[in-house]
């Protein structure tokens, strides 16, 4: 078998084989190949796995719902799941008695087809499966169930957009300011349950890597006891920022009272303040005070203070 | 301070519901929107998003440079050793301290070259290191393939207790260094210069000369010194004083030529044709110069590379040194290499070639011409065929028919004189290289 010489940059050293014909050597293995495999198809081997992101991967920046597998949990990952465990079922108490059937699309729909019974069953099912996917997946540490009970609960929240406060517990008393905490109370055992769980899943990872040792950590206790402690204040400071905010109508008043009664009593029965343009207003008050905050670096000032004093 | 995927999902879903509020006119949504929106604000507020001020340096500038102290982190680190030959292994120490008074919670990662393997030790922490303290960070890796590498950047990661912000800075510090290929004890290479040079070595070339291995008998001449005279077969031949004459020892110009072509990466990253011949290469450099021959070195790719012959431990550094950094890319010609250094090496002299011998029209050409010079071919050639048919990327039926290419290839090498071995994957280079000299 005689071919022409074709070398690659040929360039440089044509000038080498010029008017001769070079005996040719092995020819290239992999047209060879090419040709003398019965099937020409690329060994599925030879090509490497990719995984191209769907649009959904690619909009969340990575899989909604990772596939890792844990160790069996260690006694702080434990602790957590106990503590998501029990949040869930306060959350899912709270949400059962802050959220009657009245008012949603489901009672609407039923309705319409005049099956009354069936929306009250519908709502319950969804926050039965927001409790049980939760305690599944905070147990199995299975991100789906988690996800879905995430979904069912916030789906009862929507409710809320059907009507004022109303209760479907009649104990609740009718007391405007309990009606307040009770629903921040909701909000944040909401908060608590998202961040217990999702602790649960990031702790086991953290975990996990130690007893793989792919990670070591230094002071485990002094890590765990400042998310310990964060998990104690910042919902409670979440709460108090919430209910400062939804007390708008009667601080705003209060202040206003010192300089002048009568203007204070007209703030305080005014429907703007009390309705949810006045929790807007308090909304904007408050964030805007924190964007203030932030606009001077007052973090930044804080923690150079502190390293001051320290 | 960048947000995670957890946070970005709560600012969606507080803004969701926020608005929602406001245009259903609903104050539970906005109650539920505000509770998430502080639980993030002060989750923001407590991250210290500006306390990862860091530097880096090495150890050894540790006294100077002393502006860089003003900032809070600062990590040092030390490497065991800066060259190494493959599966060695490095110990890295890395010193963090904490200059400011506040304790920190930090996430370190000493990034290492990924085809390195972590063998004792972490090289990623997570710690609370106290006010104005220092820790130690120890942990071993394994250097598995030759190469330039580099330990680094330091990344220091410090985030809130929930994880919904973090800020990251990388400690700009690095630390180099050198993976050689690994060598083999070779005994004997049988392989020796037809023309010895003038210098005497550890070789002996069945020539008369000085040497220490017996070579024949011969009459005195005067001039002969008399520890080299044989009493007893002065004796035994009536009279006529017999001198011992012994074997000459001398030293050789060794030429090895290394194919770094694209094609010679052919196969698994740590079991190709390329690893195999600087493996062999450095191995039989080792091995020269420890009999006082001088050692010249070709490797080409897309360029040709030449190290000149010399001796010595500094030369074999040198060699180590070019080895460890030859990559695999371009095709040039062999007929090319061999015309280019052909008129810069002594006739006779030792040429070893380490080749797949693949996608080369030009090999048995180069491969005549040398020989037509007198010099004394041997080529060593790690059959990536034997690799890719392990690895599972080459049918039966291809194999056995390139397979027959090759040692048709091969015998048409052995026609024009050069001793050739198939090297296949596990065969060590002592049995390798006797099978090249036909023993």
């Amino acid at each position: 078998m005689a071919d022409d010489v074709d070398v690659e940059g040929a360039s440089d050293t044509a000038h080498l084989y010029e008017g001769k014909k070079v005996r040719s050597s092995a020819p290239s293995r992999r047209k060879a190949a090419g040709r003398i495999k019965s099937s020409t198809e690329i060994p599925k081997d030879a090509i490497p796995e990719i995984h191209v992101p769907s649009f959904i991967e690619s909009f969340f920046g990575g899989p909604v719902v990772s596939k890792d597998k844990f160790l069996p949990p260690d006694r702080m990952v434990s602790s957590l799941q106990a503590g998501s465990a029990a949040s869930l079922i306060v959350l899912s108490f709270l949400t059962f008695m802050i959220t009657p059937v009245s008012g949603t699309a489901w009672f609407a729909a039923s309705n319409a087809l005049g099956l009354g019974v069936a929306a009250g069953l519908f709502h319950l099912m969804l926050i039965a499966i927001g409790l049980i996917g939760g305690v599944y997946g905070t147990f199995q540490r299975d991100r789906r169930a988690m996800l879905i009970s995430y979904v069912a609960l916030i789906l009862v929240t929507i409710r809320f957009a059907g009507s004022t406060v109303e209760f479907r517990l009649d104990v609740v008393p009718e007391s405007e300011i309990i009606q307040k905490f009770i629903l921040i109370l909701y909000a944040v055992f909401l908060v608590m349950y998202i961040e217990l769980s999702s602790g649960v899943i990031r702790f086991s990872m953290l975990d996990t890597s130690i007893r793989m040792n792919e990670v070591y950590v230094m002071g485990v206790n002094k890590i765990t006891r400042k998310y310990h402690m964060s998990l104690a204040i910042a919902p409670a400071i979440a709460g108090a920022v919430a209910l400062m905010t939804l007390l708008i109508n009667l601080i705003i008043p209060a202040i206003v009272g010192i300089f002048d009664d009568v203007s204070a009593l007209r703030l305080k029965e005014s429907v703007e303040l009390t309705s949810v343009y006045g929790v807007a207003l308090g909304t904007v008050i408050v964030f805007v005070v924190i964007a203030a905050m932030f606009a001077v670096n007052l973090p930044l000032r804080v923690q150079q203070m502190r390293e001051r004093n320290a | 301070m960048a947000w995670s995927r957890k946070s970005a999902m709560f600012a969606s879903l507080a803004i969701a519901l926020y608005l929602l509020g406001l245009v259903l006119r609903n104050q539970q949504l906005v109650t539920v929107a505000v509770v998430l929106l502080s639980f993030l604000t002060w989750a923001a507020f407590m991250s210290n998003h500006a306390d990862v001020s860091s530097s880096g340096r090495r150890v050894e500038d540790a006294d100077s440079d002393e502006g860089i102290q003003l900032n809070s982190i600062v990590a040092l680190r030390k490497i065991s050793s800066a060259r190494i030959f493959e599966d060695g292994e490095i110990e890295v120490t890395l010193r963090l301290q904490n200059r400011s008074n506040l304790s920190k919670i930090i996430e370190v990662r000493d990034r290492v070259p990924e085809v390195m393997r972590i063998k004792k030790g972490a090289n990623y922490v997570l710690m609370e290191l106290g006010p104005q303290r220092e820790t130690t960070i120890s942990y071993t890796i394994e250097t598995p393939l030759r190469g330039f590498y580099t330990i680094g950047p330091v990344c220091v990661r410090v985030q809130d207790a929930f994880g919904l912000f973090h800020n990251e800075r990388e400690i700009n510090l690095y630390d180099d260094f050198l993976v050689f290929p690994k060598m083999e004890d070779i005994k004997d290479a049988l392989i020796k210069s037809r023309v010895p040079k003038i210098f005497t070595g550890a070789v002996n070339i069945r020539n008369p000369g000085e040497g220490s291995n017996f070579y024949n008998l011969r009459e005195y001449i005067p001039g002969d010194p008399m520890k080299k005279v044989n009493w007893a077969a002065t004796a035994r031949s009536g009279g006529k004083m017999m001198v011992n004459e012994y074997e000459r020892d001398a030293v050789s110009d060794i030429i090895l030529i290394i194919d770094s072509r694209g094609v010679s990466e052919t196969g698994p990253v740590s079991r190709n044709s390329l690893v195999y011949s600087t493996r062999a290469a450095a191995s039989l450099s080792q091995y020269f110069l420890s009999r006082r021959d001088s050692v010249g070195l070709v490797v080409y790719s897309d360029e040709i590379v030449s190290v000149d012959r010399d001796t010595g431990k500094k030369q074999l550094y040198v060699l180590l040194t070019k080895l460890a950094g030859a990559m695999a890319k371009g095709n040039t010609p062999l007929k090319v290499v061999t015309n280019r250094i052909m008129p810069h090496i002594n006739r006779g002299s030792p040429i070893i070639i380490l080749s797949p011998l693949e996608d080369d029209p030009t090999i048995v050409d180069a491969v005549r011409d040398l020989r037509a010079r007198n010099f004394d071919v041997t080529v060593l050639s790690p059959s990536s065929l034997e690799f890719e048919f392990d690895a599972r990327r080459l049918d039966r039926t291809g194999y056995e028919v390139l397979k027959t290419e090759r040692d048709i290839l091969m015998s048409e090498l052995r026609g024009l004189g050069a001793f050739v071995m198939d090297w296949e994957p596990d065969m060590m280079l002592n049995t390798a290289l006797a099978g090249a000299r036909g023993f």
